[in-house]
């Protein structure tokens, strides 16, 4: 099997198309793909990252604007209340409850002297009597006016951060000092979602968390990526940890930073990077699967019409070769024809010049009583001789006439079952005389068909006796003959003989004028080539199978009517031969 | 009919002349010419009951000679005898009016079977012009010299 497909001659055509299809067909596609992927991952990417960074510019805002709140309020009250009335923890604690109205969002309120005593405390813990003169953020509120801290456990040891101001009074310092409920601010910042691994969190400027980020580390905890000086606007980076980021195995995050205002903390939004961009993945995913499909669809295509147009070529090719083989064997039927017609002259001349001295010879003969008795005998086997061998001559001579020239053509309507019923019956005593039977197989209501019923007869005749002569040396055998009608198109004959079938060799031959393989004497070798030239001049075909030492089967074909060119000679014919009655030139040229 | 006056026109001669002694010895007056040329000249001097025809000579050809011998308009039958063996072609010359053709080589019986045929065709159109001319007499009287004119032709 493989040896075949290696044989097979269409083979590098097949691969040549099913390259060149594919490659004309799949650079296009993986171009026009490849540029939508990059165009359209381009603009996702940017409009995902511009969609990150509103967002965290968004919650930056919102902190702002909570801290900014909360600061505003506290230098309100420091501002429209003397330090004698905030002193009065009554009064203290009716502000702390007026700050709280809505949100609850100050956790305490204390009064502190400019020696850092605590004057008044309204809040959860026991601070009163407490000293913040060592404070870290005593002196920058002292000299500032304000002060927002970051988060420090403090005296009560829980991570919490104040906003303190100070106020002048009758040449006094004092401040008021307010701790922000830390959870309040911490859900505030904590509780935002960014999808399933965002997390938020904020850092002060040694990169201490001032949140607990969502997944690992904890607020006051040193965070695993250092923290540049602040700068203005939001910043969006990759950021890549070796050792599994964040503990949920995301390696590759997007991250965002962003400087709030007041205190300098910075903003940090993550998310795993694979998540921010899933839209582009998807988009990428879809692209690619379309590709596929695509690809696949084509391979597919390329393989279909490839396969169908090789097919075709095939066929064409097949087709064209046998035109070929029949245009060389009409070829040599012409120049066979062309010669025969001045060969036929040139041997006939010498042929009744012969016949004619033969003839006297014979007259002498009969009118010489006195001639030697054996000599007379002699020479009148020899004159039979003479006679006999002129005769072979002139059927070899007519043989090759046939090539050239159209006997007088007469079509009429033919029932080939009946003719070949005529036919098999003419040579039905010579077959059965060689141990032949035949066979046949004719279909009922075959059609009649529009041909030369004397020419037909001519083939059938060669073919039946060349069948016949082909048992030679064997004691008996069939001769097959079949018919069947051909799709309305014509009717089909075979004729198949169990004789000694041809060569392989020979086949390709055995239409070639003068090829035999009888013995000298037997054939002229031209009887296939006259049926060849009669079936092709009918507008048939004949054609030959055969298997050597057991059988030979010839299929002809003929159409229903004869080609245009032999109707219309003919009519030409009938026309020109107006004048002369049919029959005499009908005995005429039968009888030849 | 022995007898008859043949005129074989062929340029193989040593074929006119083996077929003339043939045809002699059957009984025929036989005069032997080879080419086209010949032919009509011959035909021109001498009556011929049937002339015996090659088709493919030099010069003149047979259907050549055969239409030249037409329009002499002579009582005299025609028989295309060819080794050229096309049919056709003698097919065309019996359309000009030849009586009958054969293919050399033939059998002298069967060329005798022809001329026989060919020489009785030529006396019955020749009895048949003279029972025309015949008829004419009876009905115009004045047309009894033309039984005594040039009495040889066909009338055309």
């Amino acid at each position: 099997m493989a040896k075949d497909k290696g044989d097979n001659p269409y083979s590098p055509l097949y691969r040549k198309f099913i390259w060149t299809t594919l490659v004309c067909s799949l650079a296009p596609l993986l171009l026009v793909g490849w540029g939508i992927h990059i165009h359209y991952a381009g603009f996702t990417r940017d409009k995902m990252l511009s969609a990150f960074h509103e967002r965290v510019d968004h919650h930056r805002q919102v902190i702002d604007l909570f801290l900014e709140e909360r600061r505003s309020r506290l230098q309100l009250v420091a501002a429209t209340h003397s330090l004698d009335a905030l002193q009065n923890q009554k009064n203290l604690a009716s502000v702390l409850e007026a700050l709280n109205r809505g949100d609850g969002s100050y956790a305490d309120l204390g009064v502190i002297d400019e020696q850092g005593r605590h004057l008044a405390y309204v809040g959860p813990h026991d601070l009163m009597g407490k000293n913040y003169s060592q404070a870290f953020w005593f002196r920058p509120v002292m000299e500032r006016g304000i002060f927002i801290s970051d988060m420090f456990l403090g005296f009560r040891k829980v991570p919490h951060f104040i906003i303190a101001v100070s106020r002048s009074e009758a040449g006094k310092k004092w401040i008021l000092r307010a701790t922000i409920n830390t959870e309040a601010f911490r859900s505030l910042v904590e509780q935002v979602k960014f999808g399933k691994t965002g997390e938020i969190f904020l850092l002060n400027e040694e990169g201490l968390y001032q949140t607990t980020p969502r997944f690992g580390g904890h607020i006051m905890e040193k965070a695993p990526f250092s923290v540049d000086v602040p700068f203005g606007t939001t910043r969006i980076r990759e950021w890549k940890s070796g050792k599994g980021g964040n503990g949920l195995g995301m390696d590759h995050q997007i991250l965002a930073e962003e400087w709030l205002e007041e205190p300098r903390w910075m903003l940090v939004v993550r998310q795993d990077y694979a998540e921010t961009f899933q839209a582009v993945n998807h988009a990428n995913w879809a692209i690619l699967i379309f590709l596929h499909i695509s690809a696949l669809t084509l391979l597919l295509a390329s393989f279909v019409t490839t396969r169908y147009m090789v097919n075709l070529i095939k066929k064409r090719d097949g087709e064209a070769d046998r035109l070929n083989r029949q245009l060389q064997q009409a070829g040599k039927l012409a120049s066979v024809g062309e010669l025969s017609a001045g060969v036929a002259h040139e041997i006939n001349n010498p042929l009744a010049i012969i016949l004619t001295e033969r003839q006297i010879l014979l007259d002498s003969v009969g009118q010489t009583p006195s001639l030697d008795g054996e000599f007379k005998v002699q020479l009148h086997e020899s004159l039979c001789q003479i006679d006999a061998q002129v005769h072979r001559c002139k059927r070899l001579t007519q043989n090759l006439l046939r090539f050239s020239r159209r006997t007088k053509s007469v079509v009429e309507s033919v029932s080939i079952n009946a003719f070949l019923e005529e036919v098999v019956d003419l040579t039905e005593r010579e077959a059965g005389s060689n141990g032949i039977r035949f066979q046949t197989e004719m279909e009922e209501n075959l059609p009649p068909i529009l041909s030369d019923p004397s020419q037909l007869q001519q083939v059938f005749l060669n073919l039946i006796t060349n069948a016949i002569d082909a048992h030679e040396g064997k004691p008996y055998g069939s001769i097959r003959i079949g018919t069947r009608s051909q799709d309305n198109a014509g009717v089909e004959v075979v004729i198949a003989d169990t004789g000694c079938g041809i060569r392989p060799d020979h086949l390709d031959k055995i239409f070639d004028p003068f090829f035999t393989t009888k013995p000298v004497g037997k054939g002229t070798g031209l009887g296939l080539s006259i049926c060849y030239a009669i079936v092709r001049r009918l507008g048939g075909t004949i054609a030959v199978e055969s298997e050597p030492g057991s059988e030979t089967i010839f299929t002809l074909f003929f159409p229903l009517k004869p080609p245009p060119d032999l109707e219309g000679r003919l009519r030409e014919q009938e026309k020109q031969t107006g004048g002369i009655p049919d029959e005499r030139i009908n005995l005429t040229a039968g009888g030849r | 009919m022995k007898g008859s006056t043949l005129l074989l026109v062929d340029d193989e001669e040593v074929f006119t002349s083996n077929m003339s002694k043939l045809l002699t010895s059957r009984g025929y007056r036989v005069t032997a010419v080879n080419s086209g040329g010949n032919a009509i000249r011959a035909l021109q001097k001498s009556n011929y009951d049937v002339v015996v025809l090659d088709l493919k000579m030099p010069g003149m050809d047979g259907i050549t000679t055969l239409k030249e011998i037409q329009k002499l308009g002579l009582f005299t039958e025609t028989l295309i005898l060819t080794g050229h063996g096309s049919i056709d072609t003698a097919l065309d010359a019996m359309r000009l009016g030849a009586y009958d053709y054969l293919t050399k080589p033939c059998e002298i019986d069967e060329l005798v079977e022809k001329i026989e045929g060919a020489w009785k065709q030529k006396d019955r159109e020749e009895q048949r012009d003279m029972q025309k001319k015949i008829q004419k007499v009876v009905e115009s009287p004045s047309a009894a010299f033309s039984l005594f004119g040039k009495g040889k032709g066909k009338k055309k």
